[in-house]
């Protein structure tokens, strides 16, 4: 139990530090980016020596690199994640407009894919055929060839929710992770014993080859989040749901920095602190 | 049997793609920007074999193209990763310590990261007026250099338990340097990990290529890719009446399709 705590004191000191450091590359990135301080606003023509002062003020180009990186991170635990050039509104404010959607077209597509991944993988291993066998292959093996925004514009034609086409995205990676970590584990002298022993087919599926690959499966939870989340820009961009996807893509069309490293900053803690979740029940599991 | 059979069909087709990608002047004679302002849309014809564009340039001779930038550039990309995957990952599996903890932490950490959210976040960087080419190298270059966490993994752990074999014993003792090791005794021992790891990086790199140009964020126009000429493809009316405007599609899913069966399974891996 000491041991476990400790561990998660490591990863939790960890996930700090990667946000820190995440905090202050984005606070260079913005920084040494071409174009920082510039504003189209100052070449009007009738604004004041005095208004044009006050504009550059607003983007700290005067003032030292320490200083900036001393104002950004202050601004970043007051929850200030600065300003959108494009839109010119509070990214905090985009943010807790937008995240509600995305977070939940997300949990619903990974509980999708996830229900999707695990009933055919189990069926594939429970009820061994070709037939069975090579028609899983065959349909992850198309589906894993397409490119996600090709899968966003099919999902746009049939008008289809886009968290079904998040779950069609990540379906045939977890697929086929938990097909090869059954499959493994269905080798496994253990399991002759059990047959030997005249277990049934369920027990043995259910009571030992799924238990067994449990932990590896709970650390596919954390992996599968972040690819649910790359998978909801294309997805959110091309059909017009305004979610923390298509925010991002808006963003990086209209080299709004401030707000795309801000975005990428809040889901890679996101994503990073499903991680950690996953890998503490997996080490408490251990 | 089965399995051989459609591998060597595999490799065929893979292999026909990348030579009419790599000698496309041969299989072509118009240059991919040159436009026929007489015959923009123009469906298919002995002239123009897919017809032309919107703004009258020729299809065929851009989706040749596209071949090109898009299968010889996703190898380049996958070399990139696995080079640092094969530095990062031996290095790590060779010193152990505190050193592979930090590398494989790093490693973990980048693997965590939605790729595609930090990809358009180092695209959007670079200035509006960048050139295709430019445009060309920096989205490749940001997959390669985003790309070696998960190939770290399997070759630190090939190298870790390479440290305690007997032949790198004997080097350690003829007195080779850890950075000889490394390039004369690890790399080369781990060349098939790594050859598996590049294969399995291209078909993932030619398919982020393909989502990030169809978003206006990879591969900048004229210069042509299959991503980028699938651009137009929301515009369902235009596409049903010009279904040949799917091909750079088609290509790209055999593409990929040929790669999953030439690549070596799991079971081979291990």
């Amino acid at each position: 139990m000491i041991h476990w705590i400790r561990k998660l004191g490591q990863k939790f000191a960890l996930l700090t530090a990667l946000a820190i450091v995440g905090a202050l590359l984005c606070a260079t990135m913005i920084r040494f980016a071409p174009g920082y301080g510039m504003d189209e606003r100052e070449l009007n023509p009738g604004l004041s020596q005095v208004s044009r002062d006050a504009i550059r003020s607003e983007y700290g180009t005067g003032e030292s690199l320490i200083s900036y990186y001393d104002h950004y991170l202050r601004s970043l635990l007051h929850g200030d994640l600065g300003t959108s050039v494009f839109l010119r509104r509070p990214v905090t404010e985009l943010l807790k407009e937008r995240a509600p959607l995305t977070a939940k077209t997300v949990s619903l597509g990974l509980l999708t894919a996830w229900i999707a991944a695990s009933g055919l993988a189990l069926l594939t291993i429970r009820f061994p055929s070709w037939i069975l066998g090579h028609s899983a292959t065959t349909l992850t093996g198309l589906l894993i060839a397409l490119p996600t925004a090709v899968i966003a514009l099919v999902f746009v034609l049939l008008r289809a929710p886009v968290f079904l086409g998040i779950a069609v995205v990540t379906f045939p990676k977890l697929f086929r992770y938990q097909q090869n970590l059954l499959a493994q584990a269905h080798a496994q002298p253990f399991v002759f014993a059990a047959q030997a022993r005249g277990l049934t087919r369920n027990r043995i599926l259910f009571r030992h080859v799924v238990p067994s690959v449990w932990p590896m499966l709970v650390a596919l939870l954390g992996v599968s989040s972040s690819m649910a989340f790359g998978a909801a820009i294309p997805l959110e961009a091309l059909s017009d749901s305004s979610g923390v996807g298509q925010l991002a893509w808006q963003a990086a069309l209209n080299r709004d920095l401030p707000l795309l490293t801000s975005i990428t900053l809040f889901v890679t803690l996101v994503t990073v602190g499903v991680n950690f979740v996953a890998d503490a029940t997996q080490e408490r599991r251990l | 049997m089965t399995q051989r059979v459609f591998r060597t069909i595999c490799c065929g087709i893979l292999g026909t793609v990348f030579v009419v990608g790599l000698f496309a002047q041969g299989f072509t004679h118009y240059p991919y920007a040159l436009q026929f302002r007489e015959f923009p849309n123009a469906a298919p014809s002995s002239m123009h074999l897919l017809g032309t564009d919107g703004l009258g340039r020729d299809f065929f001779a851009r989706v040749i193209y596209g071949t090109r930038v898009s299968l010889l550039l996703a190898p380049a990309a996958a070399l990139l990763a696995t080079a640092i995957a094969a530095v990062l990952g031996g290095v790590a599996g060779l010193r152990g310590g505190w050193l592979e903890t930090l590398i494989l932490a790093t490693a973990d950490l980048s693997m965590s990261l939605p790729l595609l959210f930090v990809l358009i976040a180092l695209r959007a960087f670079l200035p509006l007026d960048v050139s295709p080419v430019l445009s060309v190298v920096a989205t490749f270059v940001t997959l390669g250099l985003l790309g070696w966490p998960s190939s770290l993994r399997l070759v630190c752990a090939a190298s870790r338990n390479l440290r305690q074999s007997d032949h790198l014993l004997l080097a350690r003792a003829t007195g080779y340097s850890n950075s000889q090791m490394l390039f004369r005794q690890v790399i080369p021992h781990l060349r098939p990990i790594f050859l598996a790891q590049f294969w399995i990086s291209i078909p993932l790199f030619i398919l982020t290529e393909a989502t990030l140009s169809m978003l206006g964020l990879g591969v900048m126009e004229p210069l042509p890719s299959w991503g980028n000429l699938l651009r137009g493809s929301e515009d369902f009316s235009a596409m049903s009446a010009n279904p040949w405007r799917l091909v750079p599609l088609f290509l790209l899913v055999l593409t990929v399709i040929c790669f999953q069966f030439v690549l070596p399974s799991s079971e081979e891996l291990t």
